[in-house]
This record gives C-alpha cells, structure tokens and sequence, in this order.
C-alpha cells in the first residue's frame, strides 16, 4: 500500500482521519485546543471533500444532544471537543452509552477548571470514565490518526454498539507537528466500511421509541447489557487492531508492552508521556537498569488482567497519573491497576504520582528519578509513597 | 403447583432498550398530579390553545355538532402543571369585575384520586410491546 508520508499536528491527523471517514453528520462547538479539529474539516465540508452534514450548534451540550438525535436516526456521526465542553456533554455521553449509540468523539485532554487553564492533563477525560464511553489514548498524532480510523469498527461492531472517544493530549499532541503515514482515502473507506447503525428511529414503516422509562423493572438489566458490551469491547478493540495490521502495517492491543519481557521495573502511564518514558527506558537500559513501560492505549475498558500478568514478574512498579481523584490514595490510573493486581493476587510494591497537571513539564530526568526510586524501593531502602506529586514547586 | 411466570432477563432487551413505539399510552404518569385542572364547558370558545400547549396528551379532541371540538381531559396523563389555564384566553379575560368562577379553566387542588402511575402493563411493555399486548389483550 502507497503510505503518504507528511508533517501533521494532532488535530490535523484527526480532521484527516475523519475527512477519510466522511461521517454522515458531525455537530460540534468549538474548544479550545480541540478547536482546530471541527475548523479543519469544516474547510473539508465547504470544499465539497465530505459530505457530511455539520451542524454548528450554540454549546457541546446540544452538539451532543444533537449527536444522539443523528445516530439514532441511522447517522455515522462524530463530534470533537475538550475539557469543558466535555464536562457540558457530561449528562449526554451518559444517555449515548446508554441507548447504545456509537458516537465517536474525538478529545483533546484538557485541565480542568479552576483553575482556568487551556493545557493538557487528564482530569476533562478521567471525569468522564463511568460515562460508558469507550476511551483510547494515543501517543502521538500517528496513534491518533490510526486509533480514529479503527474507532467506527469498534463502536459499531454489534457486540459492543458503545461510543467511544479518542484523545489526543492538549497541545502537546493537539498542536505538536510530527511525523505521520496517511493512507490512501480508499483504503481507510474500505476498512471502516458502512455505518452498521443499532437501530435507525427515522424507519417509519417500522416506529420504535428510544430512550422510554424504565423503572425498578428494567433498569437493572439494562445496564447488565451495558456492562456486558463494555466487556466485549475488549476483545473486539483486540479483533479490530489485528485487522488493523493487516490492512496498514501496525497492530494496536489493549496495551503497548515496552521492554516488558525482562524488567525488574516498570512505570504505567498513558498519552504522551508514554513517549518520553521510552527515551528514559532506553537511557536507563544503557545504565543497566532493566526499565520497562506499560502505556495503557484502553483506559475504558481498563486492561486489568494485562497489566496484572506483566507487574507479577517485576520488583517494583510505578503509576503516573496525569489527574487527580482526590481520593487522598491515588490517582483514578493507579487505582484501577491497583484493583487489577489485589484481583490477581500480585502483591508487588506499588507507587503512585501525579504529574502534569495544567500542561506542567514532564522531562526525561523526572521520569528516569522515579525508576531510580523504585530501585531503591525493591533494595528495601525506601517505601513506595502515594498519589506523591512531582515537578512540583517546592 | 402453580406455574412460575416466565421472567424475561437482561439478554432479552433489545441494544439500547429500543422498544416499539406508542408505549405510553400504558405508561399512565397521572397519579404524579398535586392539583387539577377543571374545565368548565359552558365558558370554553373552543380556541384549542389549550390543546396545543398541553406538553403531554392530556386534553382530547372530540367530535362535536360543528366537528371536531375540545374534549375532557384525560387525566391517566394531566399532571396537572397548570399550563392550560395560564395559556387559556378566555381566563386571560378575567379581571376583577368577573369572578374567578367564570373561568374556562382552573386548579383546583387534588381530591386524592389519581390514576396509578405504573402498572404491570408498562413493566411488560419493555421486554416486548407484542407479547404483552397478547398477554393484556391489548389493541
């Protein structure tokens, strides 16, 4: 297959992503720094290259209002946004996972307020983790820009008919120009294919109603339903990746295991720092410290059993959490792996960090300092301390 | 021995809890009423305002001698909000030379009696409109 090779920011490569896809609808509000996303492909929708219908509506709770009016009807139908406008959405991606619509947002993580700050950290995206959406982190602009083309697979895929959101990390990614392989327009409308809609409200021969009441009744059973598509999305988010490679080159799980196989220490992390923390495993790697990483690609649904498999082998392992919970134990990644080892019967010694908070700094030396802590952690001369900030002014 | 129902379970629900249409005219909501609204035929003038600004389904129309005419309400489905006497010209009419009973329209408060809110049809209903309409002989 003829790759095309160019230079694209994050939200670029998403807008490219979805001008390939050609969505039915797209109803958006713009956001700050998942903006540029909607005004890319809204140039795409005035210069005839989709055909998409987009809808500019006055706030993100009515462009995903307006979302799920659309893929009821039987619409492949995609937003973007970014922290506030996610936290205004709050109420709907609640219904949309519910009714079983697959939506696909495309999220630019954000902060947050207060206080009012426009950088990256995961505390717009975490907030939404019992939403019902399927979340997907990406790296890079290129793992964005794939992740995009794999998600109407995924959230279609009639085992699972969840929404699914990908993000990228604000700026860092949003707006970070990078290397990225494009593939040809019809090789990616060959792989996604037509929409596979639920159900489609506007059959009139056949009236349904979406969204009744349940009560006592029912409830409960629908959210077992709910629940058991989330966990069918693990597998197809897997089916789909391998698909994937076959079509385009690169496989895509759950996790991306980094120099895994002989670590004796590992951080989690996911997003972009994922990124530097390879450079930090390789330099510490040449300093004789058998690092690895775990980047978490699946936040929603979380990859427990996998991760758990991996840190049963290791001496001491680290979480890095770009949001807070508050919870005065850990941030909301270390408590799920937490939860995933306790299940698994792992007990390995385990800190936790919160880092990055408002667009704050992460560097290669910060990184390769919490793999030398837990070197010192496994030699006993420490403990593993928890939700412990770093980069921090002190 | 009596024969236990056949409960239909979470793997029966159809994705998105997507049932047939029409399904509130079971669901009866008008027992939620903490008043209600009167209508006092002699002074209606048959503008139907009232009709069209009825959020739900609660005023019904009816075939009168000119035709079709303003109905009773259907309390299985008022919840008394009280909309229909602040839209109803006629008691916009009212000032204080007439007297609040020349009103076409007013709330009273609720006698108690209402209609039950929820019953079993309902319940049904979302597992599948066909069978329960079988069950209830339901056309």
């Amino acid at each position: 297959m003829e790759k095309t090779i160019v230079a694209r920011t994050g939200n670029e490569a998403m807008a490219e992503a979805m001008r390939q896809i050609n969505p039915d609808v797209c109803a958006a509000y713009p956001i700050t720094p998942a903006t540029e996303i909607m005004q890319i492909f809204a140039g795409f929708v005035n210069d005839g290259k989709v055909k998409t219908n987009l809808i500019t509506v006055e706030s993100e709770h009515s462009a995903m209002s307006a979302c799920v009016g659309s893929a009821a009807a039987g619409a492949r139908t995609m937003t973007a946004t970014s922290s506030q406008g996610l936290a205004y959405m709050h109420e709907i991606l609640f219904i949309a996972a519910g009714i079983r619509l697959p939506i696909v947002l495309a999220e630019v993580n954000r902060n947050i307020s207060a206080p009012i700050n426009i950088h990256c950290d995961h505390s717009d995206t975490m907030a939404e983790r019992d939403s019902g959406w399927i979340q997907l982190f990406s790296e890079n602009p290129q793992e964005a820009y794939d992740a995009m083309i794999m998600a109407p697979r995924i959230a279609e895929h009639k085992d699972v008919s969840l929404p699914i959101m990908v993000t990228t990390d604000g700026f860092i990614i949003s707006h970070g120009m990078e290397r990225l392989e494009m593939y040809p327009d019809a090789e990616v409308q060959k792989f996604v294919g037509e929409y596979q809609a639920p159900y489609n409200v506007m059959d009139v021969d056949h009236p349904i109603t979406v969204g009744s009441i349940v009560l006592q009744d029912y409830t409960f059973e629908f959210k077992k339903a709910q629940h058991e598509a989330m966990k069918n999305a693990k597998r197809v988010i897997m089916e789909v990746g391998k698909e994937f490679a076959k079509t385009f080159g690169k496989e895509y799980g759950l996790i991306e295991a980094y120099r895994c196989d002989d670590a004796d220490f590992i951080t989690i992390s996911l997003g972009s720092t994922a990124g530097t923390t390879k450079t930090a495993v390789e330099e510490l790697r040449n300093e004789g410290i058998k690092a690895g990483l775990i980047k978490i690609r699946s936040f929603r649904p979380f990859p427990a059993e996998e991760i758990a498999a991996i840190l049963s082998k290791v001496k001491a392992a680290a979480v890095f959490d770009r949001a807070e919970s508050m919870s005065n134990q850990a941030g909301p990644v270390a408590t799920e792996v937490k939860n995933g080892l306790y299940d698994a019967g792992v007990k390995i010694p385990l800190a936790s960090y919160i880092y990055g908070l408002g667009g704050r700094e992460i560097f290669i030396e910060d990184i390769k300092d919490v793999y030398k802590e837990l070197k010192n952690i496994a030699d006993g001369k420490s403990k593993p301390e928890q939700a412990k900030y770093i980069g921090l002014k002190v | 021995m009596v024969k236990k129902p056949e409960i239909k379970t979470w793997k029966d629900i159809a994705v998105g809890g997507v049932v047939e249409s029409g399904t509130a005219e079971y669901f009866h909501t008008g027992g939620w009423r903490s008043k209600v609204p009167v209508w006092q035929k002699q002074n209606c003038i048959q503008c139907m305002t009232c009709w069209a600004f009825c959020p739900d389904n609660a005023i019904k129309v009816v075939d009168g001698a000119k035709g079709k005419e303003r109905g009773e309400f259907d309390y299985n489905f008022c919840k008394g909000c009280g909309i229909c006497p602040e839209e109803c010209p006629q008691n916009n009419k009212i000032t204080k030379e007439l007297k609040a009973k020349d009103a076409t329209l007013k709330i009273t408060p609720s006698t108690g009696k209402g209609t039950p809110g929820f019953d079993e049809k309902a319940a049904i209903l979302f597992v599948g409109l066909k069978e329960a309409k079988d069950k209830y002989n339901i056309k």
